[in-house]
């Protein structure tokens, strides 16, 4: 084909930058200011795209996001699926190809699908492919109904971004109103946002042929954009929709093209104190048979084809309408030389000034196209009275259709706001706001361009509270319809939603089968699905479904309106949340240390990442594990125990709030000196363990679990603001003050005394479970004696500024005694071997203290602790209890975590479950702990992990400390 | 161009987290504090040092790490009454000072707090959030100050080199 | 994304609270309560299609505990009832 297509003037397009593209591996030509479709058009290129489940011939439909025909996937730089030709702004080197076609766009093999297209009604595939499972039939009938595959790399340069952004109002659309508007709003000082998605503003005006105050309209959109910009108080975005408007006034706004050459997309998430939408309003198309063929478009869009881009979609068109805005369309095509051989006109009176703008073409009063000729290109249409008989055929390569004018009330409705069935304009309108949100111009019906403009100053004027300015004047046609939802006397396949394949049929079809609501419709039918969201052919499903049951259009209502209004990509919503960042990560200082030693890094909990363990060149896993545990074991190591949550209590009441938390006695505790405890919640279960020390009189410092420590913070001060306001308790997180350094073994002290410290390290002087605050390597620190792992452990805490410094000296002074960094995995075999609890393991939101064999932590004394009633009634209960034992696979191997115990191995309901099972470098085998019902007098039994697959392994049943059950050691 | 900004983490600052009705802590300290700002989450700034109200009867106190000892034996932590508490967080905070003509539009990727001029005082300094974290923010000269809990220091570290590159 | 009023911060961003559910009637005594009463407090949690009274946590903020009613229907905060506590 040649491009014959392109007026010689006219046009927002600059003619002095050629640009070029392919589609479908052909090369052309367009200009800077078209569109991927426009360029088509210009081309002469009319068969685009195939039809999503007929795989029938399909051609540019739309001008702008209502696209509902042609998708593409841009390829190369720009991969991305599944956009509407219509909305791709052409650039140099552009490569797209049609979505739904196999092997090409001409000769479809999915194509056989029309001839069998009786059997493929809606519902089909939820009727036939149900045996065995869908999932059987999903993948190859997913790729029969093909959409572009998602693009396999990101792009190369450049990342999304999300910003937060507020404004006092927002305004989405710069057509005539959103302009009015935003102008009205920023001359009162206020904060404004305005939004719009097209590449520039003015919106219709962009397409259309108006004036304003006696000047082509475009000046003053020109002058209007030029105010704005030169407001500080006005954010003006370009080629940025407004997607979402959800609850608080609190929408998205996605620009596509932003400023900053680093982004490839930015997402606004935006307050409004008041948002106005005055987005516009979207043609509906007509419905009659085979009204998908290329060269079936809606009139708005040729207007805009011819007016905005300079190019003329056919050469011989015939108009089709139930109202007078195509008239203006003729009117245009033919100034641009196009052949307008009649305006098929469904009312039986036509508008003496509409009639007056055409003068010389033929209107066909009273007069409906029942049909649309031609294969792959429309050839002719039949033209018949609304009463029947005779069809005329007028031969024409286009046909332009206008079914009247639905406003844009998506994000009114996203809003939760209400819709109304307005008869004079045969459309919804908003109706009443359900937040601080108005509608202006055509998106409230305002379809005239004085009445726009002036709604929107008047919407701008409500919020600022001053007078609305004076609109200036702008001739337009006035506007009348007459509703036509469908041709009933109609020859083949008539569309009602183009992109899902959905007819008049379908939707007839779901009727019969009971599917009347028209929300279920929408599902049973995918009638107002797929990418463009039924933008076009919406409210014919509904007016087809009103006009079925014999309702009125306000008793059928709308679906659901839901964000997005368009597509948005993925990127734009994930922003910059990508590679490390993709979730968050917090380091101790010692992090760099770590990695330099070849530490095999984890998550533990609460975002922390810490060591696993330190491979050494050979070493998997388990040998690196061992070797740490040795060092624990039988001489010394050290980890990192900074991520721990730490607490300082203050205040007269301390005492009797912890007593309240932790199910044992805290207020008893002499200053320098800790106790071990548990928290329970207030229905019994064990929410935390921690150590508590008491400084002084009034000062306390608590330690909790590294995960819970956001939780039981929030916990505590829930209880003191809430449930004892009166008590004298403050709490400041000091997690972050402590790093430290945890030298455990049997020889510790020895490192202790190598450091250098002030403080008395003898047992009798300094012990179990007491702190001292001295300096230990010459930095100011607090050494506690705790222990997690069943060791003599020396607990140096120093302010992180100095951990670096004290890791390096702590190795230095470890050094002849062999000590090695310890990880989580060591960590993890040396609790296990000595039976210590671990939040996830053997605390699993089931036990209680009881259960876990620490029945002494549950207060006799205290009248009242958080979780002391829920125990004791539940403990009433003749339900057995899962118990804490330890376990010894016999014969000697690993168990997984979390294998179940069965009576006798058996088929049956469990008994139970292994927490964990470790190999113990002091026994040299496999140990484990398990949770078993009654476990605490089957000591010495055997019981039966039942694996997957059935397979047995035998356990002997033993106490759950495997390792100093005195604590000899960790007193040491 | 990416945004015109400078970011910067800053070095410890000395910290000092004060509850406790206002009276007693100004019985306690008041010679060591400036004067306490009236209006919440705002700062008042005497002597180097800054106080910042950031939540019903807490304070936060910022000087230099090189004025610590000398707070720390003002303030007297140890030694002050129950019904008030004073407690060292200089370690606590990851600082970083963000400047340059885009800051604000830097600070609007992280922080959902509205920062325009007409809402966030010259003496503004809040609690809020930033890269999804708690954090605090405060103006500085030219821009920005964003702390954030100290272990997340080299995420932020991370993200402020993404924002800005 | 709600906005949420805090009674120190002014309005912010429901991201900065952790909720904390919907308020409980007060303790009862646990020395005194029946089995069924204590029972029913720990498990029985008001979730009214409506204004329903709930606590949130300003965790990024300035650590409030605070109470707003909200709508569940619209998310819309709203005034007590008058039978509201």
């Amino acid at each position: 084909m040649t491009a014959g297509n392109r007026l010689a003037t006219g046009g927002r397009i600059d003619r002095s930058r050629p640009l070029n593209f392919t589609f479908n591996g052909k090369p052309y030509t367009g200009f800077q200011g078209d569109t991927l479709a426009s360029a088509l058009l210009a081309n002469g290129v009319r068969l685009t795209a195939r039809s999503f489940k007929y795989h029938r011939p399909r051609g540019i439909v739309g001008a702008g996001v209502e696209e509902p025909a042609t998708l593409v996937e841009l390829m190369g730089a720009d991969a991305s699926g599944n956009r509407p030709a219509t909305t791709v702004p052409l650039t140099e080197g552009l490569a797209a190809k049609a979505v739904n076609c196999w092997p090409s766009l001409e000769f479809d093999v999915g194509a056989v699908n029309q001839l069998a297209s009786r059997f493929i009604p809606a519902g089909f595939y939820y009727k036939t492919f149900k045996w065995p499972n869908w999932h059987l039939y999903e993948r190859p009938i997913r790729k029969a109904a093909g959409l572009a595959a998602a693009p396999s790399e990101p792009p190369a340069t450049g990342h999304y971004e999300t910003r937060y952004g507020h404004c006092d109002v927002l305004i989405a659309g710069a057509g005539p109103a959103g302009l009015m508007a935003a102008l009205t709003a920023a001359r009162a000082g206020l904060r404004v946002m305005i939004a719009d998605e097209g590449c520039e503003a003015g919106g219709s005006l962009l397409s259309r042929r108006l004036t304003i105050g006696g000047a082509d309209a475009m000046n003053w959109v020109a002058q209007a954009v030029a105010e704005l910009a030169a407001l500080p108080n006005v954010t003006h975005l370009q080629n940025a929709t407004v997607w979402g408007y959800r609850e608080h006034n609190y929408l998205m706004v996605t620009e596509r093209a932003p400023a900053n050459p680093s982004l490839l997309e930015r997402t606004w998430r935006m307050r409004a104190g008041h948002v106005i939408t005055a987005t516009g309003a979207i043609e509906r198309g007509l419905v009659f048979g085979n009204n998908d063929r290329p060269g079936v478009m809606l009139a708005s869009a040729v207007q805009t084809y011819v007016n905005r881009y300079g190019v003329t979609p056919g050469k011989r068109a015939v108009i089709f309408t139930n109202n007078t805005s195509a008239y203006a369309v003729a009117a245009n095509l033919a100034a641009a030389g196009v052949e307008v051989r009649a305006i098929v006109d469904s009312r039986d009176s036509v508008p003496d000034d509409a009639r007056a703008m055409v003068p010389g073409i033929e209107i066909m009063a009273g007069k409906l196209v029942t049909e649309a000729q031609g294969a792959r290109q429309l050839r002719g249409v039949a033209v018949a009275a609304k009463t029947g008989g005779s069809a005329r055929i007028i031969s024409c390569d286009l046909l332009a259709m206008s079914g009247g004018w639905n406003p844009t009330v998506h994000l009114w409705s996203q809003s939760r706001s209400t819709l109304r069935y307005d008869e004079p304009l045969a459309t919804f309108l908003p109706d009443t706001p359900a937040q601080a949100v108005s509608a202006a111009g055509a998106a409230n019906g305002a379809l005239t361009l004085q009445d726009a403009l002036r709604s929107g100053a008047e919407a701008a004027a409500q919020i600022t509270g001053a007078q609305s300015p004076e609109i200036p004047d702008a001739p337009d046609l006035l506007y009348d319809i007459e509703p036509l939802w469908r041709v009933e006397t109609t020859k083949g396949r008539a569309f009602l939603d183009l992109q899902n394949d959905v007819t008049v049929d379908d939707i007839h079809l779901a009727l019969r089968e009971g599917y009347s609501n028209v929300e279920h419709v929408k599902r049973y039918t995918t009638g107002g699905m797929g990418f463009d969201q039924g933008k076009t052919g919406n409210i014919n499903i509904i007016g087809t479904v009103a006009l079925a049951q014999g309702l009125a259009m306000e008793q059928v209502g709308t679906t659901t309106f839901r964000a997005p209004y368009t597509p948005v990509s993925f990127g734009a919503i994930g922003g910059l949340r990508e590679e490390t960042v993709a979730l968050p990560y917090r380091h101790t200082p010692i992090t760099d240390w770590n990695l330099a030693q070849g530490a095999f890094m984890y998550e533990a909990g609460a975002r922390w990442r810490r060591p696993g363990y330190f491979p050494r060149a050979g070493e998997g896993l388990q040998e690196a594990t061992n070797r740490e545990c040795r060092a624990v074991r039988f001489g010394v190591g050290v980890y990192d125990g900074s991520p721990l949550g730490t607490f300082e209590l203050k205040g007269r009441d301390v005492g009797r709030f912890l007593d309240y938390l932790y199910s044992n006695v805290m207020s008893s505790l002499k200053p320098g000196h800790g106790r071990y405890g548990l928290m329970l919640s207030d229905d019994g279960l064990i929410m935390d363990d921690g150590v508590c020390f008491r400084l002084d009189e009034h000062r306390w410092i608590i330690s909790t679990s590294t995960g819970h420590a956001d939780a039981i913070n929030g916990y505590m001060e829930e209880m003191l603001q809430t449930r004892f306001p009166g008590w004298n308790v403050f709490i400041t997180t000091v997690t972050s003050q402590w790093n430290n350094a945890t030298i455990c073994g049997p020889k510790a002290r020895e490192v202790m005394a190598a450091l250098g410290t002030d403080i008395d390290l003898s047992p009798e002087s300094f012990p179990f479970m007491s702190y001292r605050d001295g300096t230990v390597a010459g930095l100011p620190a607090r050494v506690v004696r705790v222990s997690f792992t069943g060791e003599l452990s020396f607990e140096v805490n120093v302010a992180p500024r100095h951990m670096r410094d004290l890791w390096a000296k702590v190795m230095e002074a470890g050094q002849p005694f062999g000590i090695l960094p310890v990880g989580s995995e060591a960590s993890h075999v040396l609790r296990v071997e000595k039976g210590f609890l671990s939040l996830g393991h053997e605390v699993d939101g089931t036990v209680d203290a009881y259960d876990l064999g620490m029945g002494w932590a549950m207060s006799k004394k205290k009248p009242d602790y958080l979780g002391k009633r829920a125990v004791q009634i539940r403990r009433e209960g003749a339900a057995p209890r899962r118990e804490l034992v330890g376990v010894i696979p016999e014969p000697d191997r690993q168990i997984p975590e979390g294998a179940p115990l069965t009576p006798g191995g058996r088929k049956e309901r469990t008994e139970g479950f292994v927490t964990a099972c470790v190999w113990s470098v002091v026994h040299e085998k496999w140990v484990g702990l398990a949770l078993l019902e009654d476990g605490h007098a089957r000591h010495g039994e055997t019981a039966h992990v039942r694996l997957k697959g059935g397979e047995v392994i035998p356990v002997r049943v033993t106490a759950p400390c495997h390792y100093d059950p005195d604590g000899e050691k960790l007193r040491s | 161009m990416p945004y015109d900004v400078t970011f910067d983490r800053l070095e410890t600052q000395a910290l000092y987290d004060l509850k406790g009705p206002c009276a007693a802590l100004l019985a306690w300290a008041g010679d060591a504090l400036p004067p306490f700002p009236d209006q919440p989450n705002t700062k008042t700034e005497a002597g180097g040092a800054t106080l910042m109200f950031i939540g019903p009867d807490h304070w936060l106190l910022r000087a230099d790490l090189t004025r610590e000892d000398a707070l720390d034996a003002a303030l007297r932590p140890a030694e002050a009454p129950p019904e008030i508490s004073l407690v060292r967080v200089s370690d606590t905070l990851a600082w970083f000072r963000i400047t340059g003509p885009d800051a604000a539009e830097v600070m609007a990727v992280a922080c959902p707090l509205d920062l325009h001029a007409s809402r966030f005082s010259p003496d503004g300094a809040s609690f809020t959030e930033a890269f999804g974290l708690r954090a605090f923010v405060t103006r500085c000269a030219g821009g920005f100050d964003l702390a954030v809990e100290q272990s997340f220091g080299p995420m932020v570290q991370d993200y402020l080199t993404r924002v800005t590159s | 994304m709600m906005q949420i009023p805090c009674p120190f911060c002014g309005p912010r961003n429901e991201s900065e609270f952790s909720f904390g559910g919907p308020v409980k009637p007060p303790r009862p005594d646990p020395l005194t309560v029946s089995d069924e009463d204590w029972t029913a407090w720990l498990t029985q949690v008001p979730n009214p299609l409506g204004p329903v009274q709930e606590q949130w946590w300003h965790v990024r903020g300035c650590g409030t505990w605070l109470s707003i009613w909200r709508d569940t229907r619209t998310h819309e905060i709203v005034e007590a009832p008058d039978d509201g506590r």
